[in-house]
């Protein structure tokens, strides 16, 4: 699903360069769910911009499906990723001036999806991640792991193939993040690949493969699975 | 998707109520602003458009040369309409007009009519007015009959049919039939009256002479375009018509004006005062400049709140919105608040209306408001607005990279910071310049108002009196000064304050083509006491020097002329020269001069004063009385109780002397509050461009003023560090605006002979305050961040 090849990308300020990728290669398979893991600054986030597309990538080759996204224009990438790309971000990124409902309901709106059809569906992934009763509640009305359980179900509710976490559980407690690494298990049983960014190693384990990034470049695989 | 936006729009209003309601404060204010000025232009620009046949008519101007001097002006004598009819085939109908004022009694009801106009029976003809009663055909047949407007009508007759009664017009009591009821004037008409006569009753001469040019003339040609034609033809056909009056380089011709150019075009009068195409560009443009300074502050506002706006720009374009849909959904917001503003700003246009119809002297219904070209007007606006203020924030929003601002790293690059600068910098340039325009124009008001004239313009009544009161003049005098409040009683031609007749003089040594030009006055003896002018040589008219015009013989009169020093500097004399020494009044006035006295003002301080004659004849059009300034109201009232015993066939009316003085500056007195308007809205703007600019910057060195704090810095040196950049931007607009507001103002000066200079410390009053009201719109935001706490504006970092 996704091909890496030689990636790289500079950062530059004004008289400082900073190398967050070096060469990076890198692959996922359909249905994976890789974790991520490295210390601050090794380039794992910059990495999960790119592949979400969210990010440019200085030189070096990016397949999504077999297509070659790195010259694609902003129009064009952000077309690809609403329909193929869910996020899930450690600070949740609600919009707090819309509902639990209708943050949910943000992708398909974007996605063109009819009133009728919108309702159905994201009362239905409400339902999935249990928080229907919340539905007409504000953002800043809701536990952490709430939240972060109608951030997943936003980046659910488009039926995305692949779905990319960013330190989902990085501003939760234990219990609550267990359930959100639950739900991005049950995901992914289902068919959704996910790639996890995490310095926990415990929500690591959940993954099938652990990467380790260091200086912009990959260090190691484990095969969990 | 739209419902999507306007529900996000109006959430964001809510949430942010001071915000939002400051952008829509801004923004009605322009639009208010915008509105009444376009109503105000559409009126302006819809003069006698009602007239059906207004492509048709001219207005025939005189232009004459009498040895060397051109003069030109909207007068004609009578016999330019019947001859140019007869002779020039382009003329289809001609009217002769005369507007005058006229005391008009019917049974018990008495007043002194100020538009009473008479006109040719072709008036109906020419014109649009519409009859509701009487024949149209006949309606100015015939001498003595008049023509009510409907609210003359009801004024003197209520509800009952006018048609067929007498009224009496006139100091000599002339019986006069009504002849029909017309629709009032409409507020867009040149011509404006409430009573037309028919011509005939003038009891003028119909066509002797083209001199003795007294009277306005209309002319209905055959199309719009015989006016070329006709024109050529007429300085030929006048040489040959004055062929045996005037030789040499002197010439009689008349110019065509089109009608409905006069409003705004002619520098010659309506039978109401003109408005000018270049004020009317002026407004259009102040109106616009307005608006502009309204945009730019919704614009610094709103992108003052981009920080906030950032993490949900992020979170959609994660979620798949494209940039234009972003840009759209700012843009929505945007609309919202324009027509929050417009539906505030129709409201406030509704209350505002009467203050308005003051300030512009127009009389605009609400209803214009609504017309269908002002609601397509408000939609084009409305429009404009939000593309221009919403377009720049809507830009610079959908523009965040989501992946800055959703892992907070974001910050504004402060791209735009310059632009969002320049608007500041050019709304207080705006501002400083008005301020000092108002100082500068208050300045010489209160120069206008406190100015010795020369002579003593307190406690003086007006009387407008006619020639039917000469009979009984010595009477009513004596009658009023009877009275312990009443000091002196003069009669005189004009008021002091402005005294216009126009003669010529001359040493008796003189020949006849070396007169000078002068204004002189009828007074009587009692004129310098009443007054109060100084005489610096000879002395006053005395009882027996009135009696030395009273005779019916030319011959025997004997003049006898008080002149100012200017008159007898002019003829060459110094004052105690010129005591007793012959001279000329006009060609038939031999006199010797009895005193001079010293210059006072008798005219606006636009002009230098000038050579002034004080001549004694039997005759006047006002009496003016000196209280004593005691007990003025049982004064008033005994002035009126005597009046209407010795003076029944005229209404008692008075006006002080001091408000018509005033008067002569109205326009001066209005540019004035217009400026201060205008300075107040502009300042008013300003302040929310500033304090929406201050809260961006702040925000943005949120992390900065908490290092600080935390390395020991005070809320003082904080504010002074926030406040220095700002006030920066407002010394900086002061300093380009100062210069322009030298030049302006003292150009504005120019206008005035007598007039105060613009001095330095008006700059540095209008420096304090606006950076006053700079340091204090700032300080609100500055105060709120030096005292916040460092360890929450750390922590968000």
């Amino acid at each position: 699903m996704i091909r890496i090849k030689e990636l790289e990308k500079v950062y530059r300020t004004e008289d400082v360069e900073t190398v967050a990728l070096n060469k990076l290669t890198f692959e996922v398979k359909e249905g994976e769910f890789v974790a991520v893991m490295g210390p601050s600054g090794c380039g794992k986030s910059t990495l999960l911009n790119i592949v979400g597309l969210l990010d440019d990538p200085d030189s070096g080759s990016f397949l999504f499906n077999d297509i070659e996204v790195v010259d694609f224009n902003e129009r064009k990438r952000a077309d690809l990723r609403k329909r193929n790309i869910g996020f899930v971000f450690q600070s949740f990124n609600l919009i707090d001036e819309l509902t639990v409902f209708e943050n949910v309901e943000l992708p398909l709106i974007y996605l063109g999806v009819k009133t009728d059809e919108r309702k159905k569906r994201v009362e239905a992934v409400l339902d999935k991640m249990q928080i229907m009763h919340r539905r007409n509640h504000y953002p800043q009305q809701l536990s952490g792991g709430q939240q972060q359980r109608v951030a997943v179900a936003r980046a659910v509710v488009n039926n995305p193939r692949l779905i990319l976490a960013d330190e989902p559980t990085g501003n939760l407690d234990s219990s609550n993040g267990n359930e959100v690494m639950q739900l991005l298990t049950d995901l992914n049983e289902q068919g959704t690949t996910i790639i996890m960014v995490t310095h926990s190693e415990h929500d690591a384990r959940y993954s099938h493969r652990i990467i380790r990034m260091l200086d912009g470049q990959t260090v190691t695989e484990n095969i969990l699975v | 998707m739209i419902r999507h936006y306007i529900k996000i729009a109006f959430r964001n209003l809510w949430k942010k109520k001071t915000f939002s309601l400051i952008n829509i404060i801004g923004l009605s204010i322009g639009l208010t602003c915008c509105l009444l000025m376009a109503i105000y232009i559409r009126h302006e620009l819809s003069y006698d458009h009602f007239q059906e046949k207004g492509d048709r008519i001219v207005r025939v101007i005189m232009e004459y040369s009498f040895g060397g001097a051109i003069q030109k002006g909207n007068f004609t004598s009578t016999k330019v309409a019947p001859s140019f009819s007869r002779n020039f085939p382009e003329v289809e109908k001609a009217v002769r007009m005369s507007g005058t004022s006229r005391v008009m009694r019917y049974e018990e009801k008495l007043f002194n009519e100020k538009s009473f106009v008479y006109a040719d029976s072709t008036f109906l003809d020419i014109f649009s007015f519409k009859l509701i009663l009487g024949n149209r055909a006949q309606a100015l047949s015939g001498p003595n009959v008049v023509v009510f407007t409907k609210s003359a009508a009801a004024k003197y007759f209520g509800d009952e049919n006018p048609v067929g009664k007498i009224v009496t017009v006139g100091s000599g009591s002339v019986p006069y039939t009504v002849t029909g009821v017309m629709e009032d004037c409409s507020s867009n008409s040149q011509i404006k009256f409430d009573f037309i006569g028919s011509f005939s009753s003038l009891g003028v001469t119909q066509e002797n002479t083209y001199w003795d040019a007294n009277f306005t003339t209309y002319l209905l040609l055959r199309s719009a375009s015989a006016i070329h034609t006709l024109q050529p033809k007429i300085r030929p056909f006048m040489q040959h018509e004055m062929a045996a009056e005037v030789s040499g380089k002197d010439y009689v011709t008349y110019e065509l004006e089109p009608f409905k150019d006069v409003h705004l075009y002619s520098p010659y009068d309506g039978f109401e005062p003109n408005n000018s195409i270049t004020y009317i560009y002026i407004i259009a443009a102040v109106a616009l400049l307005i608006l502009a300074i309204a945009c730019f502050t919704y614009i610094n506002l709103s992108t003052a709140r981009s920080i906030e706006r950032a993490k949900e720009v992020g979170i959609r374009k994660v979620a798949g919105a494209f940039k234009n849909q972003i840009f759209w959904q700012f843009i929505g917001e945007s609309l919202v608040i324009s027509v929050a503003a417009l539906l505030i700003s129709t409201v406030l246009a509704c209350l505002l209306l009467q203050p308005f119809n003051n300030l512009a002297d127009r009389n605009l219904a609400i209803g214009s408001l609504f017309s269908p070209a002002m609601l397509l007007f408000e939609l084009v606006v409305i429009l404009c607005i939000t593309l221009l203020a919403g377009s720049y924030p809507a830009v610079i929003l959908s523009g965040f990279q989501p992946i800055r601002v959703l892992k907070g790293a974001f910050k504004n690059s402060g791209t735009g910071l310059v632009l969002r600068k320049s608007l500041i910098v050019f709304q207080f340039i705006i501002s400083v310049f008005l301020i000092v325009a108002c100082f500068v124009i208050q300045k010489q008001l209160e120069y206008i108002r406190s100015k010795n004239l020369g002579f003593d313009r307190d406690h003086i009544v007006v009387l407008p009196m006619d020639q039917k009161m000469k009979a009984n003049i010595a009477t009513v005098k004596t009658v009023f000064t009877n009275n312990p409040g009443i000091r002196s009683v003069a009669r005189v031609n004009n008021e002091p304050i402005n005294i216009v007749a126009g003669y010529s003089m001359r040493r008796a040594d003189m020949a006849e083509n070396q007169s000078i030009i002068v204004n002189a006055n009828v007074v009587d003896e009692d004129f310098a006491k009443t007054t109060g002018v100084h005489f610096i040589a000879g002395e006053d008219f005395s009882e027996q020097d009135m009696k030395d015009v009273e005779y019916e013989d030319q011959e025997k009169k004997q003049y006898h002329y008080i002149l100012n020093e200017t008159a007898a500097r002019e003829l060459g004399w110094t004052p105690a020269q010129a005591i007793g020494k012959k001279m000329f009044l006009g060609t038939h006035r031999p006199g010797t001069v009895k005193g001079v006295i010293k210059d006072f003002h008798f005219s606006s301080f636009h002009n230098p004063i000038k050579p002034l004659v004080l001549f004694n004849e039997n005759w006047g059009n006002y009496l003016l009385v000196k209280l004593s300034g005691e007990n003025m109201q049982q004064t008033i009232e005994y002035l009126e109780s005597s009046w209407k015993n010795l003076v029944p066939h005229r209404p008692f009316e008075f006006h002080f002397l001091d408000d018509n003085y005033n008067k002569l500056y109205n326009s001066e007195h209005r540019l004035g509050k217009v400026l201060n308007t205008f300075a107040a809205i502009a300042v008013l703007l300003a302040m929310l461009g500033l304090f929406g600019l201050s809260a961006y910057v702040i925000q943005q060195r949120n992390k900065e003023i908490g290092i600080r704090k935390v390395l020991g810095a005070s809320v003082a040196n904080v504010v002074a560090l926030l406040s220095k950049d700002f006030l920066q931007l407002v010394i900086a607009a002061s300093l380009i605006a100062f210069p322009l507001a030298w030049l302006v103002m003292n150009k504005w000066l120019q206008d005035f002979t007598f007039r105060v200079s613009v001095g330095v410390w008006i700059f540095v009053a209008a420096a304090f305050l606006i950076i006053a009201i700079a340091l204090i719109t700032v300080s609100f935001q500055a105060i709120k961040a030096a005292v916040s706490n460092p360890v929450k504006s750390l922590r968000t970092e």
